[in-house]
């Protein structure tokens, strides 16, 4: 059993690779070695996530790599698609550990019409009715008391399952922060409140984000326990999740689990990280990949696959995302009539009147593009058959 | 959008109940027709609400379904979209209008959002009521009209009842409609207003405006409160000879556009009075809908009698400024017919 409020992160791997403490590592190889293909494929789907934003196919994104430790250990702790989950727009590597398939988490990306919502949303914030997913909205924290809610709900039902609700660091200065898991400390709501502490808030470290030494000493606040994880360490962070995410299910009410972690890209696409933190700090932290920490563990143990199987790993997971962008790239975004729907449940009179004033233009516009479509076919035969006339080939 | 009003049985029994009465009355059937249904908010369980609103619905229908929360504005209305997302219906109070701007941020970024964001997967068929607007001599915040916040966020609906039949009846088609609804309940009307009602259910529908009174001069067109003032207006302006044609909005989205068109087209003549502040208000909304809709019908420009632009000040000795008065009507009623 893990202790609350520690001082320090709990540990069970150290960063060559050691088990640290006596207690076993109970989690079988297999298990390992499917957490190890998380994180490899969490990693390589932000690598080709950077690429896709340089040609333009998305708008936005936020890199996740150094943090595949804390999303991967923690989508390996609950149920997935039992439990609920209300995730923060980071949590790529969760979604697709969770089994959300890489090509909705794409799709959501590119903003297309296939997309779970629609492409309405910006990029990042997931959403998966069968996997339980509940998508997030741009205001930081605001999903935490929404995820109460739902635990107040599933409390009440007598359900086995849980809610799981992650935030980052600075999510934890915002008032709906505090009024959530009060709410649900209050009403021994089953929430499982996970913190992927990267230590920044875009620019603000956090030191300037909180006075108090870390983010689970504030389970004191409310009454609810908190634990404290190194979030590069995958295996102490499903350990971690495991106790905490059991002790929710079986009805004592919120935990608060921080990891602590560390982004090693920039916050978003539109950021320049050298401005807030230096080199020295980001290639300390580069030494810490969760990654390599695991990789040294299966390696002491003997079961981290050869140099020729880790590549045909990451060529497997390479060629699956390069062949699901392939589709992707055939498929279209919503047509301009999806804004319209689902505002109401059904269309009120102003929204009709609006809807009809966008359609004249839009179909004047098609029109005009059919023509133009026509007349450079056509303009595109002559041409062939002049140079066909012409013997030119 | 709207549902069919559920005719309440002839021989329904009726009680002459208070607005305050006949929400609570609503509530109850709610809560009895429905088990989805919860009702929570500050003081709502035991207290039964600052106004009393849920008084005995907690004794009634257990604490499971009607319960006190923390002090907490966002965390009453976030917790209500969570548990929309498992199939519930929650039917949340505010202690006061003013008190909405805490939690606004769960109702822009999340209640109105939800249909919309997840491809209509999921929704948030929840009821926020609250107290709203003067004539209490409250204090500062507590009198507040922010109903223009909500009518300029699409995704939900606006429901003003004024009369305790339509209060019972906006209630219950309220908490049945598949979007998020908001009831601003006056303040001064909860127990000012009293009338038969039935006891039975029924719903009155949700984008139907009621017309308060028949008139060919002029058109009052109004919501809340004010329909009482405009009604005193019509009536002391009926004795001089002018007619006046008022409807009660009842609801503000939907709004019942025909209704209001088909009195413009009759009067040609038309005074918008409410009690939220002037500039931005929803009577902009609404002149400038008949503006672009029948501006050949108008005898007149359109004026409107509301709020003044500044901050309702609890130890003024003028405090009805911030409330319209009739005399205020009667005078914009003048002056359309002077034009």
């Amino acid at each position: 059993m893990y202790k609350t409020f520690t001082e320090k992160p709990i540990q069970r791997i150290g960063e060559d690779g050691k088990r640290l403490g006596r207690q076993k590592i109970g989690l079988p190889p297999e298990k390992l070695l499917e957490m190890y293909r998380d994180m490899l494929r969490a990693r390589l789907f932000d690598e080709k996530l950077v690429l896709i934003l340089r040609q333009g196919k998305t708008s936005f994104y936020s890199q996740s790599t150094g943090m595949e430790g804390t999303q991967i250990g923690l989508a390996h702790a609950i149920r997935a698609g039992h439990d609920w989950v209300w995730p923060y727009y980071r949590d790529q590597g969760l979604m697709l550990a969770l089994g959300v398939p890489a090509r909705d988490v794409l799709a959501q990306f590119m903003g297309l019409e296939s997309d779970e919502s629609k492409a309405r949303q910006m990029p990042h914030h997931f959403s998966s009715r069968a996997h339980r997913v509940v998508s997030c909205s741009s205001s930081i924290a605001n999903q935490v008391a929404p995820a109460a809610g739902m635990a107040m709900a599933q409390k009440y039902l007598g359900l086995d399952e849980i809610t799981v609700c992650t935030f980052g660091d600075g999510a934890t200065s915002e008032g709906d922060w505090h009024a959530g898991v009060n709410m649900a400390a209050v009403n021994g709501a089953s929430v499982l409140f996970v913190c992927e502490n990267n230590q920044y808030a875009i620019s603000a470290g956090l030191e300037s984000q909180m006075k108090c030494k870390n983010v689970s000493s504030k389970g004191h606040a409310y009454g609810i326990p908190g634990y404290f994880v190194d979030g590069q360490d995958v295996v102490a962070v499903q350990e971690v999740m495991l106790q905490a995410a059991e002790e929710v299910r079986a009805g004592g009410g919120p935990v608060l689990v921080e990891a602590l972690t560390y982004r090693i890209g920039t916050h978003s696409s539109a950021d320049d990280d050298s401005k807030y933190r230096s080199r020295e700090e980001v290639q300390l932290w580069k030494n810490r990949d969760p990654i390599v920490r695991l990789e040294r563990y299966l390696e002491r143990e003997g079961i981290l696959p050869d140099a020729t199987g880790r590549q045909a790993l990451q060529q497997g997971i390479r060629s699956e995302l390069e062949q699901i962008l392939h589709q992707l790239n055939l498929e279209s975004g919503p047509s301009w009539r999806s804004m319209f729907e689902d505002v109401y449940s059904d269309l009120p009179v102003h929204l009709q009147e609006q809807y009809q004033s966008l359609e004249v233009e839009q179909l004047a516009l098609e029109r005009a593009e059919a023509l133009r479509r026509a007349g450079a076919r056509e303009r595109a035969e002559i041409h062939a058959t002049q140079l066909i006339g012409e013997g030119s080939y | 959008m709207t549902q069919l009003a559920e005719k309440p049985n002839p021989i329904s029994e009726k009680k002459v109940m208070t607005l305050a009465a006949a929400l609570t009355d609503g509530m109850d059937i709610a809560l009895e027709r429905d088990e989805k249904v919860v009702m929570y908010g500050e003081d709502v369980g035991v207290m039964g609400g600052v106004f009393r609103v849920t008084t005995g619905l907690q004794g009634k229908h257990g604490k499971h379904r009607v319960f006190d929360t923390p002090l907490t504005e966002e965390g009453i209305l976030g917790t209500a979209v969570g548990m929309c997302a498992v199939g519930w219906k929650p039917v949340v109070e505010l202690q006061f209008g003013g008190f909405l701007y805490a939690g606004l941020d769960q109702v822009i970024s999340h209640v109105s959002r939800y249909r919309y964001r997840s491809r209509g997967r999921w929704n948030t068929p929840m009821v926020i009521r609250f107290p709203y607007g003067g004539g209490l001599n409250l204090l500062e915040q507590h009198h507040d009209s922010p109903e223009t916040y909500l009518t300029h966020t699409p995704g939900i609906k606006v429901v003003f009842p004024t009369t305790p039949y339509d209060a019972k009846g906006l209630m219950l088609a309220a908490i049945e409609d598949p979007d998020p609804v908001v009831i601003f309940e006056n303040i001064k009307l909860y127990r000012s207003v009293k009338e038969e009602v039935p006891t039975g259910y029924y719903t009155v529908p949700l984008g139907k405006a009621r017309k308060v009174m028949d008139g060919s001069d002029v058109t009052l067109i109004t919501w809340g409160a004010m329909v009482t003032q405009c009604e005193a207006a019509a009536k002391a302006a009926l004795e001089a000879g002018i007619s006046c044609d008022v409807l009660d909005l009842r609801t503000l989205v939907p709004l019942d556009l025909e209704a209001i068109l088909e009195s413009v087209e009759k009067t040609g003549r038309v005074v918008i009075v409410h009690e939220a502040n002037l500039t931005s208000g929803f009577g902009g909304e609404i002149a400038a809908l008949i503006a672009e809709k029948a501006l050949f019908s108008l005898e007149a420009p359109i004026l409107r009698v509301a709020g003044f632009d500044t901050m309702h000040s609890p130890f003024n000795p003028i405090n009805h400024f911030h409330r319209p008065e009739p005399a205020y009507i009667a005078d914009a009623i003048r002056k359309v017919l002077e034009a």
